[in-house]
């Protein structure tokens, strides 16, 4: 048993070594510094900066975390709180079932749904209203864009979230709350102050999950973020996160000296975004529970 | 005397030998194993011709799988599999390898616009030179459909977000370009495509022949753009491309801007199993296999013939 957890452990940084040594022709001929800062994906005249892709996950993560987080914190307050047991037996499993959905069918509603819902409506919208807001800039929308991504990976990592967000709030002791109604609190009062204050850790936690599960989401996003090596102006703009840039080209990274080394260090550079990202939670989890 | 034993011995004998003797003894009693990889576009046709050839060959296993034109050809090259499919031209570099190119199917992109934009009468009488589709798509010099005599708007151009054929023949028919000098959104898969230009009244893009007819005529709400070959202003009869048979017209007859090759890559000369394969494929049933599957063109007699001696 050892064995097993050992082996599962050892697997990460297997296939951190593995993308490393493919990536080691690309990291030899240019400096890793041009590689990640580097502006410019032009395969076939030798330049792959990595840089907008980077930004482009940025972006869209940051977006569906916007969308996702208040929309789920508040969704896992009302499971665990206030609802119904028998409202919790139909929700919850509902919930669930919208993170067994495959990845394809979202991209396939998305774009079926959410690129005409921005192109349409929320785009016009934007340019009619909002104009003096600059993320908001909407003169060129065609629907696929950074917000469609955001839309469609918010809708993806909700379950995550509520999911777990709503056991750890489910998991702290009825105590607290008794003696929280016993010295007058309101209910509200006692939710914010005693509750999601206990929970808090755990409620970080399911954030940095979904938050994950955002960064590394391919298929769904690829299908209508638009796929543009430049960096994003505004929300209406397209996007090329780095899952998307591996799978896009990963049937043709062999035609083009250098390209496999380039997506595997691609692959690479995500992995340790996603490992930093889970290592940084961590930290402020644990420094949270210290103090 | 003759025990019975050995005289039921002797006629069995005889009776396997003759039935094994009377079997009909083709040319080469083909069995093995035949694996091919590549391109998504010629997957489906090799998927058929797989079958056929089975059927034929009942000892022979096939094993087709896809995974893109840079697979099928980084197979052939390391000898992972017997013949690989690439959907696009072979370059110098490959060929300096031992990839030895086999045409074996061809194919076409069309550049589409959406019904309802606000040119297509314009578009549809008078084309668009190959020089404007440079400046709309590679170039990015021409922003706005008002340059293509419609009102103001801007042109939302769209491209193949995945590393493809269809998208690295409209590039080459634009000029000598690759597939990232493409500009535009890039949008996942030909069905993708199809679907975003019809969506968008402001949008360009280009599929291929069998994902832009539905039945034979042009799929709806999309309408296919004439290129101007000859730069004469003007659409002459046969650069006008409005069902699926002036469609595989153009392409076999060799005028098409955006006519495209798609071939069997061996390393070297094929091995005896992909050589019948391969015939197989150019004869006459494989061709009519090819029709039957519908979306692709065949080989005119004299390209088939070259291609046969290609691999003697």
């Amino acid at each position: 048993m050892l064995a097993t957890t050992l082996f599962s452990g050892m697997l990460v940084v297997v296939i951190a070594v593995a993308l490393y040594a493919r990536s080691r022709p690309l990291i030899a001929s240019k400096s890793l510094s041009a590689i990640i800062f580097g502006a410019n994906w032009k395969p076939s005249a030798g330049e792959f900066g990595l840089g907008p892709f980077i930004i482009g996950t940025a972006w869209v993560t940051a977006v569906a975390a916007i969308i996702a987080v208040p929309l789920c914190i508040f969704a896992s307050i009302y499971l665990a709180e206030y609802a119904a047991p028998r409202t919790r037996s139909i929700l919850k499993p509902l919930i669930d079932l919208l993170a067994g959905i495959p990845s394809v069918v979202y991209g396939a509603w998305a774009a079926l749904v959410i690129v005409p819902l921005i192109a349409d409506h929320l785009g016009p919208y934007a340019q009619a209203h909002l104009k003096r807001i600059p993320l908001l800039n909407a003169e060129y929308v065609t629907g696929y864009s950074v917000l469609a991504g955001g839309i469609v990976l918010a809708v993806m990592i909700c379950p995550v979230i509520i999911s777990v967000a709503e056991e750890v709030l489910r998991a702290v002791p009825q105590d607290y709350r008794d003696a929280s109604y016993a010295v007058g609190a309101t209910r509200l009062e006692t939710i914010t102050k005693v509750v999601i204050r206990r929970a808090l850790r755990g409620l970080m936690a399911a954030v940095v999950l979904g938050i994950s599960r955002a960064l590394g989401e391919t298929m769904a996003v690829l299908m209508v973020v638009g796929n543009v090596a430049a960096l994003p102006k505004s929300v209406f703009d397209p996007a090329y996160p780095l899952p998307a840039l591996i799978a896009n080209n990963y049937g043709e990274m062999m035609s083009i000296p250098l390209y496999d080394s380039a997506l595997l260090c691609a692959a690479l550079v995500l992995l340790v975004i996603v490992l930093f990202f889970n290592v940084a939670a961590r930290l402020v989890l644990v420094r949270g529970a210290s103090r | 005397m003759i025990k019975r034993t050995t005289i039921a011995a002797v006629l069995a004998a005889l009776t396997v030998t003759s039935v094994i003797a009377s079997q009909p003894v083709r040319a080469a009693e083909l069995s093995g194993s035949l694996s091919l990889s590549g391109a998504w576009a010629i997957y489906p046709l090799a998927v058929k011709w797989g079958a056929a050839f089975q059927k034929l060959y009942p000892k022979v296993k096939m094993d087709i799988s896809a995974g893109g034109a840079g697979k099928g050809m980084a197979d052939a090259l390391v000898g992972a599999v017997d013949i690989g499919m690439v959907s696009r031209e072979v370059d110098r570099t490959e060929r300096a390898k031992g990839a030895l190119p086999i045409l074996i199917v061809k194919d076409g992109v069309f550049p589409t616009v959406s019904v309802r934009n606000p040119a297509v009468k314009r578009i549809v009488a008078k084309g668009m030179s190959r020089k404007t589709l440079q400046d709309i798509c590679i170039k990015g010099t021409i922003v706005n459909w008002r340059a293509v005599g419609g009102r103001s708007a801007p042109i939302h151009v769209y491209t193949r977000s995945d590393a493809c054929g269809a998208a690295s023949a409209w590039a080459a028919t634009l000029g000598r370009y690759k597939q990232d000098d493409l500009k535009g959104i890039g949008v996942y898969g030909d069905p993708g495509l199809l679907a975003a230009v019809r969506r968008d009244p402001l949008g360009m893009g280009y599929n291929n022949l069998s994902y832009v007819f539905s039945g034979d005529k042009v799929a709806s709400g999309i309408v296919i753009v004439p290129i101007d070959a000859n730069n004469n202003g003007k659409v002459d009869a046969d650069e006008r491309i409005d069902s699926r048979e002036k469609a595989y017209k153009a392409v076999a007859s060799g005028r098409y801007p955006g006519a495209r090759r798609e071939f069997f890559v061996t390393k070297g000369k094929p091995n005896t199993l992909a050589r019948a394969f391969i015939e197989f494929a150019l004869s006459d049933a494989g061709t009519k296999v090819l029709r039957d599957v519908g979306g692709y063109v065949p080989l005119s007699k004299s390209e088939k013939s070259e291609q046969l001696r290609k691999i003697k």
